[in-house]
């Protein structure tokens, strides 16, 4: 199975594996990573599971709708590189993905 | 310590969660009374309905919290509780506890309806109920949604197909009253249902497969009843700690028994926001409580001061409301524009709630605002939007 590394607010790196098709809240989730908190379950309501995706995959992953970046703007320090994890579906191509976990969510 | 969970969902979930990460330091049991694994709700009437995947993918608890060695889970539906005795008695057997939560969340509420057969009868609440209601759609062309809320506008948004007519009936003078008119009708324009106001329904007439109601007859295969929730209280008024509008509690989730909290959509409890006690349905209810719980338990105790938000989606367009507004509340429209609108809720100059349709940033704003105290319309209006109010705040 395809897998992303992510590295959570201790510092810990962590190997997820994935299905095509998942969201990387789906995916992060399951294995337990620390410091997603997805208050919303998923529905890109409260950006508290922001991750910021590491800056070599730019242009391989889609970018943000309209109304996940407005919530972006409210995450704690957003980068051009924040994303909310549920609104990030993985695919194939998307095998060996890094991605660190926000030191806060609010 | 032992703290007896009773309840797997959203709050009981959110409380374990806390208590581990706040390396709690005692046991928990946790009595589900479902046959499924701890799940999220929301999906069901969403996108679950629409793509029944493996019900994986609505798992609330991760791996290492669900199989956290200081979790024990008993698939057990509880049947009374002694708090005297720190008892929890289920239909096989009695557990011995410190502290007993009451998670018990809500269900739908029922409607019986004369002459319609059990099998064309849905609820939708749970996982079960959701199973139930996606195996008997085949074949269907006909449905009836009683009740004119978010989830039975959700439900027509996830159940429409070219081949289906889908009519949702009101018993009241209009859909959405739990929103402003502004944003219900933003909303309503984009539903694929049909609405009536007004309804009564007599009865079923099977033979003509419809609903005999005050406006005629209305073909039904299925009728699904969504005329809102109650609160699971029997535990607690078996024993003296609630009545059927919810299970009081102080602003720490505590019953007045010392032994008993009650966390979640049954706790009722002073709502700062609303300057009154009052029972509250919403995931952020859910989380904000067993949040305020957990502390205490940690020995870090705060009083609840959260204000409630909510969304629902609908169809393609995605309602945020930040705060809760009594319905009565005055609107006045902040925004409208072809993509987005904001309504803001108010009793004079104080807004009680702000309705966002597509208009995340606004939604944002307002929950932020309202973190720092009243919302005042004069300066909302004056500002131009939520945002730059909260910008002009900051500065």
């Amino acid at each position: 199975m395809p897998q992303l590394t992510c590295i959570d607010p201790n510092e810990q790196e962590i190997d997820v594996t994935f299905e095509p098709g998942e969201t990387i809240l789906q995916a992060t989730y399951r294995a337990g990573v620390d410091g997603i908190l997805a208050e919303c379950g998923g529905g890109c309501s409260c950006a508290t599971c922001h991750v910021i995706l590491d800056a070599t995959w730019d242009g391989t992953v889609e970018g943000p709708s309209v109304q996940e970046a407005d919530m972006l703007s409210f995450a704690i320090d957003p980068t051009p590189h924040s994303r909310l994890a549920c609104q990030v579906e993985l695919n194939d191509k998307h095998d060996g993905l890094t991605l660190s976990v926000a030191k806060r969510q609010y | 310590m032992k703290i007896g969970i009773i309840g797997a969902g959203q709050a009981a979930c959110t409380l374990i969660a806390e208590l581990i990460r706040g390396q709690f330091d005692g046991e928990m049991l946790v009595f589900n009374g479902e046959s499924h694994r701890p799940y999220q709700r929301p999906p069901l009437s969403k996108t679950w309905l629409t793509h029944p995947t493996e019900t994986e993918s609505l798992r609330l608890l991760p791996d290492p919290i669900e199989n956290h060695p200081s979790v024990q889970w008993i698939q057990q539906r509880v049947t009374g509780i002694e708090p005297d005795d720190g008892l929890i008695v289920t239909e096989r057997d009695r557990y011995s506890v410190d502290q007993i939560v009451l998670a018990t969340g809500t269900r739908a509420k029922k409607l019986a309806i004369d002459g319609l057969p059990s099998e064309k009868t849905h609820v939708i609440r749970t996982l079960d109920d959701a199973i139930t209601l996606h195996s008997a759609l085949d074949g269907v062309q006909n449905i009836a949604i009683l009740g004119a809320g978010f989830l039975a506008f959700e439900l027509a948004s996830s159940l429409d197909q070219p081949t289906r007519t889908i009519r949702v009936l009101a018993k009241g003078i209009r859909a959405l009253p739990q929103v402003s008119v502004k944003a219900a009708d933003r909303l309503l324009d984009a539903t694929p249902a049909s609405i009536r106001v007004d309804v009564t329904v007599e009865r079923y007439d099977e033979d003509s497969a419809a609903l005999i109601t005050n406006h005629g007859s209305i073909p039904a295969d299925l009728v699904i009843i969504a005329i809102g929730a109650q609160a699971n209280t029997e535990l607690a008024e078996a024993c003296g700690l609630g009545t059927d509008k919810g299970i009081p509690t102080d602003s720490y989730m505590q019953t007045p028994h010392p032994c008993v909290s009650a966390i979640g959509e049954v706790s009722l409890h002073d709502q700062p926001h609303m300057k009154q006690k009052m029972r509250v349905e919403s995931i952020s209810e859910a989380n904000d409580t067993a949040t305020t719980l957990a502390k205490r338990l940690l020995g870090q105790p705060e009083p609840f001061n959260a204000t409630p938000w909510f969304w629902s989606d609908q169809g393609e367009l995605k309602l945020q409301i930040a705060g809760l507004c009594a319905r009565t509340d005055e609107e006045t429209v902040l925004i409208n524009t072809e993509t987005e609108c904001v309504v803001m809720r108010h009793q004079g100059d104080r807004i009680t709630a702000v309705e966002a349709v597509n208009a995340a940033k606004e939604f944002m704003a307002a929950r932020r605002l309202f973190e720092q105290g009243p919302i005042s319309l004069g300066s909302a209006i004056e500002a131009g939007s939520l945002f730059s109010l909260l910008q002009s705040s900051r500065s």
